[in-house]
């Protein structure tokens, strides 16, 4: 039976709705919610130097695949969709029915691909979870992955002069640096406040490196992998993120020039900004009551998504608009989350969405961000969830909220529970 | 107010008051300590006499209690909806110990109702999803209807044997038909969103509000199609299941805080009584009972108030016999009162 403090919360709840039903509500467990059975990820390595670089698209994702494979003990038969979210790669749908199969999954597997710029990871969360609530499929798994080292961004293509012409559409042509100084100039961010921010950052990632907190999230790689120097070709198995500069502080991120002089107020640099990075992270998605019956062990809850879009030209604050629309979606405040997972694509959007949100630094990417781990693009928005879940566990805490700004203007959050 | 009267419940905080269907002296009250949070219950059986109300008897149970209901086929018999997940069927003949405890409820139980056509079956509600149906001989439940909800309140309709209606925190109204034949929907006929359905086309667009749990709702007792609820939104609702699509009938907003308890009056067709959080009980009219149309145009309206109460009102219900218009309150402000509706008219 529900202890006396359960009972004074519902009592609490009939009182003050607004209050204390967001939260104990989403705690509740019912048959039909979406929970998570797995969530891992592989390393991220720096592209075009990392331990990932010759690692094209379909063979990072059947490595992953496998490994989601045998780490879930799930007959393979069992999962109806796979929904890949990729943004650069050419031929992405080729590459995800492909991998799906060479990765052991039975003919019957389908896959698909998801593509909203920086947040296809979530988004592919939110699809396999809407498909399950549909009742369209029972199994489903949601993968994030970006090779940056074989697909480079090369930016906005040639679009219509209709594009062109239009006073909102047009800003779509601007290159992401050129959208981070918009915010920094827009909204008075200081280059000592980024580099403090990303400094932070780096400081985390090193201490949860070296603590290993990241042992549950992250699965292996072997790779073939061609040294630089002697072109010699060799099988490699990469284990650890190798973007974490240790020992970085503000004052040495300082000293970086900046990336856009081209561009005031020309605050964003090399090491206040995200790293370009190979990786991928997946997400099997059930519906509780499969996952029972399956006896899988559920490690987290999908509570929900949203989506929202700004002017293109301050893209990067999309997680301040985005996070209150999907608390006020799920009747959450700010302080019932226990970690925010906010993408780091570059410090001037950083410093402000937690300071436009009034968030406490000590739950935000409390194991380091972007700026540190890296952003391989389509990865991310699925990466954060494997981390985010593995803090909470970690922390002994319930509630994430994951977000991230989004190219050509807009923002998406998500919130997960820890069922740990 | 003259001609109130007043038990004190002492220790123990009201959760719900009945009068007997047999006896019109009789009341049972089910209160437990601490407020329902943490320790005993107790189901008082007390008598109206010409020296003030006298407790008869009282029962104590290990865990909360948070409703009763009297058998309506045999008048010593009365069941309790116990905090620890328990059914227990209590004969005042008896002294100490139920007759009967049906342990099942996964949660606790928040609600009982007899049958009042087919006396021989009657209904709990939990906080674990689900409704149970049971009859006093058998030793476990006959039926289970998932709910997947916290079920604050079920009741059997007034008016047919095999119907039965419960609300719950997913804000709900639910209808179930036991005739139907036994499929996937166990039963379920109607799932009515009490806060009001997204707009759909065809239909007329009409006022919405957020959901919010439900915590009470009652059949009215002379118009067999028409429910009331209520709760945390503290606006009550009417509904025709009739036209389960159509949404409320009236909506009668009012009170300040939740709606804990909702009772039609056995007397009159349109005369709805509450118990709420704001430490009232208010009588209303539904605006049903001068023309038809009435109700449509927002004819229903608060007639009185009690604000005698110093704690939340939690339970309430009409006497069945005599004069039209006396009801009994319990608070858990340790006190059942025993008070005449006419006498709050227009206050």
């Amino acid at each position: 039976m529900a202890s006396a403090g359960e009972r004074l919360s519902t009592v609490m709840g009939h009182l003050n709705p607004s209050k204390a039903s967001g939260k104990s509500k989403l705690l509740e467990k019912n048959p039909d919610d979406i929970v998570i059975t797995l969530a891992v990820r592989t390393p991220l390595t720096k592209a075009r130097k990392g331990g990932l670089k010759d690692t094209p698209l379909d063979d990072l994702l059947i490595s992953l695949l496998t490994s989601v494979r045998e780490k879930s003990k799930l007959d393979p038969a069992l999962v109806e969709d796979v929904c890949v979210g990729n943004v650069l790669a050419v031929g992405q749908a080729y590459a995800a029915r492909s991998a799906v199969l060479a990765a052991g999954f039975p003919i019957t597997t389908a896959a698909s691909v998801a593509n909203r710029f920086c947040s296809s990871g979530l988004l592919a969360v939110q699809n396999i979870a809407n498909q399950i609530i549909a009742g369209s499929i029972d199994v489903g798994l949601a993968v994030g992955a970006e090779s940056m080292s074989t697909t480079p961004d090369n930016g906005a293509p040639p679009m219509s002069d209709k594009v062109l012409n239009h006073p909102i559409a047009s800003q779509n042509t601007q290159p992401m640096g050129q959208t981070s100084e918009n915010v920094a100039g827009q909204f008075s961010v200081t280059r000592q406040a980024m580099d403090a921010f990303a400094a932070s950052s780096y400081q985390k990632a090193e201490k949860a490196q070296k603590a290993g907190w990241s042992a549950d999230e992250i699965v292996p790689v072997t790779v073939q992998w061609k040294d630089p120097k002697t072109g010699q070709v060799s099988v490699k198995t990469i284990t650890q993120d190798d973007g974490i500069r240790y020992g970085t502080t503000a004052e040495s991120l300082g000293k970086i020039r900046a990336a856009f002089p081209q561009w005031s107020p020309s605050a964003t640099t090399g090491g206040n900004a995200s790293q370009i990075t190979d990786g991928a992270a997946a997400v099997l998605l059930m519906k509780r009551s499969r996952a029972e019956q399956l006896g899988q062990p559920i490690v987290g809850k999908f509570c929900g998504a949203t989506v929202i879009g700004l002017e293109p030209r301050i893209m990067g604050i999309g997680p301040s608009i985005a996070i209150p629309k999907i608390l006020e979606k799920t009747g959450l405040s700010i302080s019932d989350v226990d970690v925010f997972e906010i993408n780091e694509a570059f410090a001037s959007m950083g410093v402000y969405c937690v300071d436009k949100l009034g968030l406490d630094p000590a739950k935000v990417n409390p194991r380091g961000g972007a700026i540190a781990l890296g952003h391989p693009l389509g990865c991310t928005g699925a990466r954060q969830v494997v981390t985010a879940l593995s803090e909470l566990r970690r922390q002994d805490k319930r509630i994430a909220v994951t977000s991230m700004c989004v190219g050509t203007g807009m923002g998406m959050a998500g919130v997960f529970v820890s069922e740990h | 107010m003259n001609g109130m009267l007043e038990y004190q419940t002492q220790g123990f905080n009201g959760y719900a008051v009945k009068y007997s269907p047999f006896f019109d002296s009789r009341i049972a009250v089910a209160s437990s300590a601490n407020f329902g949070l943490v320790g005993n219950g107790r189901l008082y059986i007390l008598g109206l006499t010409a020296d003030g109300i006298q407790a008869e008897k009282w029962f104590d149970t290990q865990d909360s209690l948070y409703d009763t209901a009297w058998s309506e086929a045999h008048e010593n018999q009365i069941v309790v909806a116990c905090g620890d997940g328990s059914v227990k069927l209590f004969d005042i003949a008896l002294n100490n110990f139920p007759v009967q405890s049906w342990q099942e409820h996964n949660r606790e139980v928040y609600s009982v109702s007899w049958n009042l056509v087919s006396k021989d079956t009657f209904a709990s509600s939990s906080w674990d999803g689900t409704i149970k149906i049971w009859s006093p001989q058998r030793p476990t439940s006959i039926l289970t209807l998932p709910t997947h909800s916290c079920t604050y309140s079920t009741a059997f309709s007034p008016h047919s044997p095999s119907v039965l209606s419960s609300v719950s925190s997913d804000s709900h109204l639910r209808i179930f038909d036991l005739r139907t034949p036994a499929s996937a929907s166990n039963h379920l006929v109607h799932l009515i969103p009490i806060h009001g359905a997204p707009p759909a086309p065809g239909l007329p667009a009409r006022q919405s509000f957020p959901p919010s749990e439900c915590l009470t709702h009652d059949w009215n007792k002379y118009r067999s199609s028409i429910i009331a609820t209520a709760g945390v939104d503290t606006i009550i609702r009417t509904f025709d299941i009739r036209n389960p699509k159509a949404g409320p009938l009236a909506l009668l907003p009012g009170h300040e805080y939740a709606v804990r308890k909702l009772a039609w009056s056995p007397h009159l067709s349109d005369v709805l009584l509450s118990a709420s959080y704001d430490m009232t009980c208010r009588v209303w009219t539904d605006g049903t009972s001068n023309t038809q149309q009435d109700v449509f145009r927002g004819g229903g309206k608060e007639l009185g108030r009690l604000g005698r109460h110093t704690e939340f009102v939690t339970g309430v219900d009409w006497c069945l016999f005599g004069a039209e218009g006396w009801c009994a309150s319990v608070s858990w402000d340790q006190r059942l009162l025993v008070w005449d509706v006419r006498a709050v008219m227009g206050q």
